[in-house]
Parts: C-alpha cells; structure tokens; sequence
C-alpha cells in the first residue's frame, strides 16, 4: 500500500466516522452564515441610508435617485409622494439645481440607525435622526431636524430604497431659534406636483406629530405602530 | 511501526482532534457573532431609547428597563427600579405622548458599545445631542446593561449632562445642573456624583479602557471643576475644587479584557 492509498484510507475513514458531527457541524456554519449576513445586510443599509444623505447635501440629484428601485417612493415633509427615480429626480430639483450653487446649503444628517432586516434578508425597514442646516440664496441660514422612516429591498443581492419618507420635525430661523421662531413646512409644488398627495396630513413644530414606529418593541415584542398621535388643533387629529 | 503505518495512525489519530478542533473554532465563531450581536443591539436600545425620549413615550421607554434597572439624569438623584422610572418621567415630564409647543429632541450619537467575557452584562458611552424648544443640551451617557432570557435591558443609565443652553446660545447661556429637589418627583437616592455642569467641568469615568494603551484613563477623582482661568491662578484654584466627586454609590465598572 503507497503512502497516498493509506492517506487516502485514512481521510475516508475520517470523513466516515464522525457523519452526526459532520451534519451538525454543517448546521452551525449555515446558521452563522445567516446571522452574519444579516449583519452585513444592516451595515449594507446603513451605508445606502448615509450614502443618500451625502448625495442629496450636495444636490447630486441624479445620482439619489438612481439608490431607489423602480417603483421607489419619495416623500419629504408635505410635499407629496414622487414615484420611481425619473420623476424623484425631478423632484429634487425643488431643493436646488443639480449640483446645488452657490448660497446653498442642504445638509441632511443621516444619524442615529434603527434598522430592522426582515429574517429572510430581502426586505429592511429603518428610522433615522436627521439633523437639517439649510440655506437658500438670500435666505437666511435654517436649523432644522427631522425623523426618515425608510424601507428597503435586496434585488440582485443589492439593498435598495423602496420607500423613503423624511418628516420634518422643526425648522427655526438660525438668529432666532425655536422660541422666536418656527417655519412651516412646504406643501405640495404647483410646479412639478407630486404622483400622489401627501400620505399623512401633519404640521411641523410647533405642532406635534409622531411619525409612526415602524418596527416592534425591542423587549416587549410589541407593536409600535399603534401609539396615539398627539391632539393637534389645527388638522383636528387626536382630538376626542 | 513501518513509516506507512505511522502516516496513517497519525491521520486516523488526529481525525477526532481535527473535528475537535473545527467545533472548538465554530464555539469561538459564535462567541464573536454573538458578540457584534450584542453590542448592535446595545447600540440600538441607546438610540431606541432616545426616539422615545423625542416623542414623550415614557411607557414604552420605561419598558427598556429591567425591574431593578436605576436612572440618574444630570444632578436629580437616583431612581431605583423600572416603576420608578415611569414614574419619574411622567411626574417631570408629563403624561406619554408628544405635545403642540414642545420639542424634546435627544439624538443619540457616538456609541461606544462593550460586552462582558460571559456575554451576559454590557456597557455603552455615548452622547445625546438635545435640540428643544427651550435651547441645547449635550449629555452624556454610561450606560448598563444585562441580557435578561436573551433580551438585552437597561440595567443601569447614568447620564452626567456636560451643557445647557437656551437658544441665547452657550456664548451667552448656561443652565445649572439640575438638583434632587429641583422639581418633582423626589429621587429614591441622592446622586451619585456632586458635579457642575459648563461652564464648569465634570468627566464620567471611563468603562473602557484607552484602546491604544490598554490603560484605564482615571479622571480626577477629589477635584474637578472648570478651566475658567490661567492654571495656578486663585480663580482657577477655586474651580478646579468645584464639583468634588462623593464615593459614588454606583460604580462604573471596566469589563474584563479578552
């Protein structure tokens, strides 16, 4: 017997008799495969979010609308939904030029992550902290923040933006801040209107208005999505 | 033994070891996945935490608490036990729910996230940048927490505020740090840690240590205070004494090195 008959004999003797230790073993690295791809799937999410925010700071219009699918939604505060990446474009060219100009500024922070993969990988949904500092040639520079509830999907082992709705909280002139200060958020634009209304009816500071949580409770395992809306006088919702 | 015969028993007898080995790496994989695991999801109860904190959902914030979790925010003393913790934002804070006028904002940013060796305690700083209706804010935050039947909790928030400010700005503003019967309701335990905030100076110890070093970074612990004046001066004396630490009842632990 060679020497490589006997490794050979040796190596079906040692894949032979551990067979259980072999099926769980196999087991275990496709459950952490699992757990790891869900991990790199939120940091892939992570990075698409920011990466929109990079792009729509300096009015790199075409190339944020290009992160959403075909069908993706794009809403920002009342202005109205915008659908697929064509009209998205366009409609960014509200906040400025392609390439914004001179006087403008469009800082939009992508912060603060909550970000839920569904189990099966293909679909992701996410809550982000956005702080605003804008400007508008002859304007006066704006604070601002605001809350994006974004939802996503793997096509072609790419994460995507199907659905990005950014609801700003408050905006306040930069001098005089939220106690001598407080602009309304734009509506729906006579120039290029949107695809379809806006989804929710709501008023920024001072009015009070909880974008819905669009993930459960971490420890009760519990719905989010349900918490009463604050009374607004003005749109009369909450009022009992 | 022929040198054929050795070949193949040292094979067959490391075959077992082999598969040994291969579970024993597995065990060590697991130990790290588990680990980015739960340091995510620290992470994610500190910025969950601050999305409640937004809206005034005192409810589903006490709910991130285990039982016999603690809080102390800024100089209003401890409260002891997740009742107390609803108890205490909804006495001070008012009932749960957002308010027309008001804004809360306490973004949560720069976690640093750790976890113990048995994966069963973890530790985050981290800061909340606050944009409210009445100013700015800046605490900070060292944070504990426990995995309960797998469910990571806030066992203990300590949350030291660094600075506030109305809407003057902090050029020309600065609030006092709060104190234990500053408003209602009372604390269970009186604070932890007597400190000023800016303009004067307080430094929350460290969980963990320098990463580079290795050491752990002590701050003063008989005098901290500001740096309002030219080092040796008397008014830079006085500061430097303001705000002494008293044996803090809740010490901040630093998790045992791999």
């Amino acid at each position: 017997m060679s020497a490589h008959r006997i490794i050979a004999a040796a190596l079906m003797l040692c894949l032979a008799v551990p067979s259980f230790a072999q099926v769980d073993l196999a087991g275990r690295v496709a459950a952490y495969k699992q757990r790891v791809q869900l991990i790199e799937d939120q940091d892939a999410i992570e990075n698409l979010q920011a990466t929109y925010g990079y792009y729509f700071d300096k009015g790199l219009w075409d190339q944020a609308a290009a992160l959403f699918t075909r069908t993706g939604r794009f809403e920002y505060g009342q202005r109205g939904v915008y659908v697929g990446p064509a009209r998205i474009q366009k409609a960014m060219l509200l906040f400025g030029p392609q390439g914004l100009a001179a006087g403008h500024l469009n800082t939009h922070m992508m912060l603060q992550p909550y970000i839920v993969v569904a189990k099966d990988g293909k679909t992701a949904t996410a809550r982000w902290q956005g702080m605003m500092m804008l400007s508008k040639p002859g304007a006066n520079g704006v604070w601002g923040v605001g809350l994006t509830n974004a939802d996503y999907v793997k096509e072609a082992g790419i994460w995507k933006i199907s659905s990005l709705h950014f609801y700003v909280t408050a905006q306040t002139d930069y001098d005089l801040g939220f106690t001598k200060s407080a602009l309304p958020v734009e509506g729906p634009s006579a120039l290029f209107p949107p695809d379809n209304p806006p989804t929710v009816q709501y008023r920024s500071f001072p009015g009070a208005y909880i974008p819905p949580f669009n993930f459960d409770h971490p420890v009760t395992g519990k719905p989010l999505k349900d918490i009463p809306e604050p009374v607004d006088t003005v749109t009369g919702r909450g009022a009992k | 033994m022929t040198r054929q015969a050795f070949i193949a028993a040292l094979l067959l007898g490391a075959a077992p070891a082999f598969a040994q080995t291969a579970e024993q790496k597995l065990d060590a994989l697991d130990t790290r996945i588990t680990r980015l695991e739960d340091t995510n999801q620290i992470e994610r109860l500190q910025r969950l935490y601050g999305y409640f904190v937004d809206k005034g959902q005192w409810t589903q914030l006490s709910e991130l608490f285990a039982d016999d979790a603690t809080l102390e925010i800024g100089g209003k003393g401890l409260f002891v036990g997740k009742k107390r913790v609803l108890e205490y934002m909804q006495t001070a804070f008012g009932p749960d729910g957002a308010r027309e006028g008001g804004l809360a904002n306490h973004m949560q940013f720069q976690p640093i996230a750790d976890v113990s060796t048995d994966g069963k305690t973890g530790w985050i700083r981290s800061r909340a940048w606050v944009m409210s209706s009445g100013g700015w804010g800046l605490p900070l935050y060292e944070d504990e927490f426990v995995k309960e039947n797998g469910t990571w909790k806030f066992k203990r928030e300590s949350g030291p505020f660094t600075m506030y400010s109305s809407w003057e700005g902090w050029g020309k503003n600065a609030l006092n740090n709060t104190w234990p019967d500053k408003f209602n309701p009372a604390p269970d335990l009186p604070p932890s840690t007597i400190y000023l905030t800016y303009p004067a100076y307080y430094i929350i110890p460290f969980h963990y240590p320098n990463p580079v070093t290795g050491k752990v970074f002590m701050p003063e612990t008989d005098e901290v205070g500001a740096y309002a004046a030219p080092p040796g001066t008397p008014l830079q004396e006085k500061w430097r004494k303001t705000g002494r630490l008293v044996n803090g009842s809740q010490p901040i632990y630093t998790p045992p090195k791999d």
